[in-house]
């Protein structure tokens, strides 16, 4: 009995410091994984069924009020992003003024929360898209109000993600008003953020937004991470503290969205491109409003597309980021009032003349 | 070993491990995740103290193995905790079979107990150490929730006839 005591113990050390140093057990994890993870699934069973059955009793003045204020709400939605158009493209032409480089377009993709972690000492969360949908390491998530964390785990169907919350983390943030950098470093408390190292006499105060800055090369830049909530000037202590509340619901909210940054090579990026084209063309037969009508339909795969037919940086921030908010929003109540037919042209032709070269 | 002795029904201790395992994730309020009894140890240290020739460091390993994958830990940390678990119910088993169910409570709470210890340093050594020794919570509501377990199991043992 002793004998295998030691066999077993020496070998549980062995995979230990082998699962830590080195990559070998991965595959083997991901592959128990893809039986094992389906606890997490089963054990969300019961609250599923719950919203299912009270989805299904809901009564008919509940749904119609809800369905109202949806409505309502996506009305408001649509008008603020109307503004956000024609803000998006003062802001990329500001850049090509300034000679800066254009905006990295991302896109986003609806993930579900389907366990905690027991621990209850880290604060992690296991979501159902994985390494077969395309998630990476390092990804950030995202849920409605801000940035929630990172994937740290792959396994085929599931993916593990530490929030910002958890000791183990930090991300480097700015403050919207000034941008002022800094560190926001969990603290194991799902309200708080602490932001490290912060001057006593830096410009910061109870109230700032805090947004990611995208130094870390991690996170892209400018998403909401937290607000400040305290900062407490002590004599004693060589920094301020300041401690700030994440705007992400970390502890309720059920859907995420996962951030993709488009990672692809510029060729890549103009040969879809040049294939959306065609299909456009295709599609719609004759249609020579380029800026209204094909737009919509092929944002899925164009957004960053003309940015790399050209070498010029200026043509390609419009097509970089326009598309866009075309796709976000898909109303062609957009289009109109925004000062695009000025700016659409000058993007299009390039990579219809890519198409044709190639 | 088991070989020649007939061992019946040997699929409901396996039922009992994979429900085990899910309550080790399932969801818990809050405040009441700091007390998850530690459902795998507590199943463990009841079949290796009654089915000795079935149920040993092994089935321990393995099951631990299963329970980092779960965690997301690093894989042989729990795998380590079970075993040794599991060590200590086997040595002390003679005397653990004779004890009334209260003293059965108490040395369960001591063996939990150090093996929490164990998962404390383990969990400093990856660097996720623990702010408090709130840890050694699981191991009380655990050994408070031994008598109850063994006597389920034990009622399910001869229901059964699980040898």
């Amino acid at each position: 009995m002793g004998v295998r005591l030691l066999v077993l113990v020496v070998l549980s050390v062995a995979l230990m410091v082998v699962d830590a140093r080195f990559t070998v057990l991965k595959p083997i994890r991901s592959q128990a994984s893809l039986v094992l993870m389906q606890s997490y699934w089963i054990t969300d069973l019961p609250q599923r069924l719950w919203q299912g059955v009270t989805s299904q009793f809901g009564s008919r003045t509940e749904l119609v009020a809800e369905n109202e204020k949806l409505q309502t709400e996506n009305l408001l939605l649509q008008g603020r992003l109307q503004k956000l158009a024609a803000l998006t493209e003062q802001n990329v032409r500001l850049r090509e003024l300034l000679n800066s480089s254009a905006l990295v377009n991302e896109k986003v993709e609806v993930a579900e929360l389907i366990g905690m972690d027991p621990n209850p000492f880290t604060h992690r969360i296991i979501i159902n898209k994985g390494e077969r949908d395309g998630v990476v390491l390092g990804q950030p998530v995202l849920d409605a109000r801000g940035l929630m964390g990172q994937v740290v785990e792959l396994m085929p169907y599931t993916s593990r993600v530490l929030l910002l919350t958890d000791t183990t983390h930090s991300i480097p943030v700015q403050v919207n008003r000034n941008g002022l950098r800094a560190i926001a470093s969990g603290t194991g408390n799902p309200e708080r953020l602490e932001l490290r190292h912060v001057a006593d006499t830096a410009d910061i105060k109870e109230g700032d937004l805090l947004v990611s800055s995208g130094l870390g090369q991690r996170f892209p830049a400018g998403y909401p991470v937290a607000t400040v909530k305290e900062v407490i000037h002590d004599s004693g202590q060589p920094f301020a503290i300041v401690r700030a509340v994440p705007t992400a619901a970390l502890n309720r909210s059920r859907y995420l969205l996962l951030v993709f940054s488009d990672s692809r090579t510029p060729e890549e990026r103009a040969n879809e491109a040049a294939q959306a084209q065609e299909a456009d063309k295709q599609g719609d037969g004759a249609a020579p409003v380029p800026a209204t009508v094909p737009k919509p339909a092929a944002t899925q795969t164009t957004p960053a597309s003309p940015a790399t037919t050209t070498p010029a940086v200026k043509p390609a921030a419009h097509g970089d980021v326009a598309p866009a908010h075309g796709a976000a929003n898909s109303a062609p109540a957009v289009k109109p009032s925004t000062v695009k037919p000025a700016a659409k042209p000058a993007s299009k032709p390039p990579a219809a003349t890519q198409r044709q070269e190639e | 070993m088991a070989g020649a002795s007939l061992s019946r029904n040997g699929w409901i201790v396996w039922l009992t491990f994979s429900i085990g395992l899910l309550l080790s994730v399932s969801p818990l309020p809050q405040f009441m995740e700091i007390l998850r009894p530690l459902w795998l140890a507590l199943l463990l240290a009841f079949w290796s103290l009654y089915l000795p020739h079935k149920i040993g460091m092994v089935t321990a390993f393995l099951l631990g193995l299963a329970e980092d994958v779960l965690y997301g830990t690093l894989l042989g940390q729990s795998a380590l905790i079970l075993t040794l678990i599991t060590f200590l119910v086997l040595s002390l088993q003679q005397r653990l079979r004779m004890f009334p169910m209260w003293q059965q409570s108490l040395v369960i709470l001591v063996i939990f107990g150090l093996a929490q210890l164990v998962q404390l340093w383990l969990s400093a050594l990856t660097g996720n150490r623990q702010p408090t020794l709130a840890l050694v919570l699981p191991a009380l509501v655990s050994a408070l929730l031994w008598p109850w377990v063994s006597f389920g199991l034990r009622g399910l043992r001869r229901r059964y006839k699980i040898n």
